[in-house]
């Protein structure tokens, strides 16, 4: 699949498809979207990446770094760091509900605030986007394993 | 502060999950916070039944996730009901953990063993706390998820065959779940099972689809719960799973299937005022279309367990036969609570279900671990190979020996008091309905016990007595998995000699299960959000 029009076409694609994942990622909480939605879109982004290069490109490419031939996938330095994000999200998830019971409210409960910033005028800040934070790490990161792992197979 | 403890094992659960994970660079540490977290998990069950059932002001808590109101929200209720099945659940997960321990090969452990099995633990104790229909879904699918891995986990061919074969048939489950559940909502307005049971309850309801779409919601019980005709997924799955998960399966998470029928016939439909025909039944309520249905299934259930279990020749195939069985024995008292009209009959048809539901949990877990060690030491668990272990370990024949004799019902073991109450069920019902069915179900429930006296000889006379077989000789056994199983083996055996807080426990599971204002009540739903 590594053509040019392929190769074209991700360039152009993949920068459009991070924005969208990103503004649906924060609109989450009050809007159709969140960690979960924008987590798969990421995930497409990467895999168009991989469809139209290959699964080294993002260290060797985009990082500069070398690439240890010698292990296996699952040991490899992009797979080890997509599951650590994994199981960061898990422990985003699991602390972000607990949180809530410190203040002496109901598990998971969420809150929200308003701060005024200079250029930006009003703007809502909502505690339900550091539970979308670990969805959205969850997602990215055990979608992003199975993929490089699988289709190395 | 009382009602997080209804929240505690579920939580309890889920960062024991996540922190095994996070952990799992250094294997030693990670199986340290595995078998505490179980510990913590057990503390919390124990909290949490003390004060629901035992202490002198017990009552139902009630916990609002999130801090939206039922019916809105989703609610999680730790009434009597719940409490036994935790802790029924709780005693199977601790054994199992420690068990784990020197039985899985570290390299396996690490490769996420652990944090699989509490997400299990997590899906399990979220279904029978959660008090919404849709969230039960949820929690089903948590503990379906993990089930796959575990089924898959040696990944040779034959589990990954059995793996197919459990996924398949369990989405097919799923998604019939999923359709009943969506039909339920669009019939009665609302997900939360005590808004359910209130407005079903509430005269001139107009709700005919509701017994159909229960009927779809217990063909996905009876397979989580493997009853006949489903129970073709459990030999094959029960063989291809690690040993301590196999008995999760058959100890803890069979339950959930029968906890959930408890729940939603006797809890959310007891009290329905819905009037329906039903053709061939011809029924006029959700209990009444239960009974024969859960009746015919329990006990063609008995007679299919008891057959495979005894034409068996390995001893985990004649295990996992043996529970579907057993699973027969719990839903047939279930079942004639269902059909009776007189109130003290079915609280004694619950209340025999729970009793042997608990014997269950632990004569069967302790006796899919002892085959595990069998495995361990032997290398097989083929019966006619395995002569002469009697003669090998008296201490582990010993435990085995409880195990089995639970499963046949001699007192004053747990089986004891399980089979006694469910015969007295079906005796009950024969004294005061004296049609042929009823002596037909006492003749397959008495069929069925003497299946289980021979296939628990076969076990005794086919691996225990008799002089040792070569594997035998050459087997040792871990002292450590022997000390564990002593451990369950005294359970059981306390159990059966302190029975009277047991009952009373399971008492109050049942007096829970079938009181419908009760739990409307204490959930207390129509408030405003």
């Amino acid at each position: 699949m590594t053509t040019t029009i392929m190769r074209t076409t991700a360039r152009v694609v993949v920068p459009i498809v991070l924005v969208l994942a990103i503004s649906l990622f924060v609109q989450g909480h009050n809007l159709p979207g969140g960690g979960f939605i924008g987590g798969v879109l990421t995930v497409t982004a990467f895999t168009l990446v991989y469809v139209a290069y290959d699964l080294d490109y993002v260290e060797v490419g985009v990082l500069g770094r070398d690439v240890d031939d010698d292990v296996g996938m699952l040991d490899h330095r992009t797979v080890t760091t997509y599951r650590r994000m994994f199981t960061f999200g898990l422990l985003v998830v699991v602390a972000s509900g607990l949180a809530a019971i410190v203040p002496g409210a109901q598990f998971l409960a969420q809150t929200y605030t308003y701060v005024h910033l200079p250029l930006f005028g009003e703007v809502e800040l909502a505690s339900a986007i550091i539970f979308d934070l670990g969805v959205y790490c969850v997602v990215v990161g055990g979608l992003l394993t199975i993929f490089s792992v699988v289709g190395n197979e | 502060m009382t009602a997080l403890l209804a929240l505690a094992p579920l939580v309890v659960a889920l960062v024991a999950s996540v922190l095994t994970l996070a952990v799992r660079s250094w294997p030693r540490f990670q199986r340290a916070v595995s078998v505490v977290s179980a510990l913590v998990y057990v503390v919390s069950v124990g909290a949490l039944a003390w004060t629901v059932v035992f202490a002198p002001d017990a009552s139902a808590l009630v916990y609002q996730v999130g801090g939206w109101k039922a019916p809105f929200g989703i609610t999680l209720v730790a009434d009597a009901l719940a409490a036994f099945m935790l802790a029924v659940s709780a005693v199977v997960v601790l054994f199992t953990v420690v068990f784990s321990v020197p039985y899985i090969d570290p390299e396996n452990q690490q490769v996420y063993y652990h944090p699989l099995f509490h997400f299990l633990v997590a899906g399990m104790t979220g279904a029978f706390l959660t008090g919404d229909l849709f969230n039960l879904f949820v929690w089903f699918e948590v503990m379906l998820m993990t089930s796959y891995v575990f089924v898959a986990f040696y990944g040779g061919a034959r589990h990954t065959a059995a793996a197919v074969r459990y996924v398949v048939l369990n989405i097919v489950g799923g998604a019939l779940m999923l359709l009943a559940i969506g039909g339920l909502y669009a019939t009665v307005g609302t997900l939360n099972m005590a808004d359910m049971a209130a407005r079903l309850g509430a005269p001139g309801v107009d709700a005919a689809p509701v017994v159909g779409l229960t009927a779809l919601l217990l063909a996905a019980f009876a397979l989580k719960a493997g009853l006949v005709p489903f129970q073709f997924w459990v030999p094959s799955a029960y063989r291809a799973a690690p040993l301590p998960i196999a008995a999760v399966f058959a100890g803890a998470s069979k339950k959930v299937g029968v906890y959930a029928i408890i729940r939603l016939y006797f809890t959310v439909l007891g009290d329905a005022n819905v009037t329906t025909e039903v053709p061939l039944v011809g029924v006029d309520s959700p209990l009444a279309f239960l009974a024969p249905v859960l009746l015919v299934m329990g006990l063609v259930s008995i007679v299919v367990g008891g057959v495979g279990a005894v034409s068996r020749k390995r001893l985990d195939g004649l295990l996992a036969y043996s529970s579907i069985g057993q699973i027969g024995f719990i839903v047939v008292p279930i079942a004639i609570a269902a059909g009776t009209s007189s109130a003290s009959l079915r609280h004694l048809g619950v209340l025999a279900g729970l009793v042997y539901a608990l014997h269950h949990a632990l004569a069967k877990s302790l006796l899919f671990l002892a085959a595990g060690t069998i495995r361990d030491a032997a290398g097989t668990t083929r019966l006619a190979e395995l002569s002469g272990l009697g003669e090998r370990s008296q201490v582990f024949s010993v435990t085995v020996l409880v195990g089995s004799l639970s499963l046949v019902g001699i007192p004053p073991l747990a089986g004891f008091f399980g089979k006694f109450l469910v015969f007295t069920t079906a005796a009950d019902q024969f004294a005061t309905a004296r049609v042929a069915g009823s002596s037909i179900v006492l003749g397959v429930l008495l069929l069925g016990a003497v299946l289980t006296i021979i296939y628990a000889t076969r076990v005794w006379v086919g691996s225990f007595w008799g002089a040792q077989s070569d594997r035998v000789e050459l087997a040792t056994l871990d002292g450590l998995q022997v000390a564990i199983l002593v451990g369950l083996a005294a359970v059981v055996v306390a159990v059966g000699l302190g029975f009277e807080p047991v009952y009373q426990f399971a008492d109050a599971a049942a007096e829970a299960a079938i009181d419908t204002e009760g739990y409307v009540t204490a959930v207390g739903p129509g408030g405003e959000p």
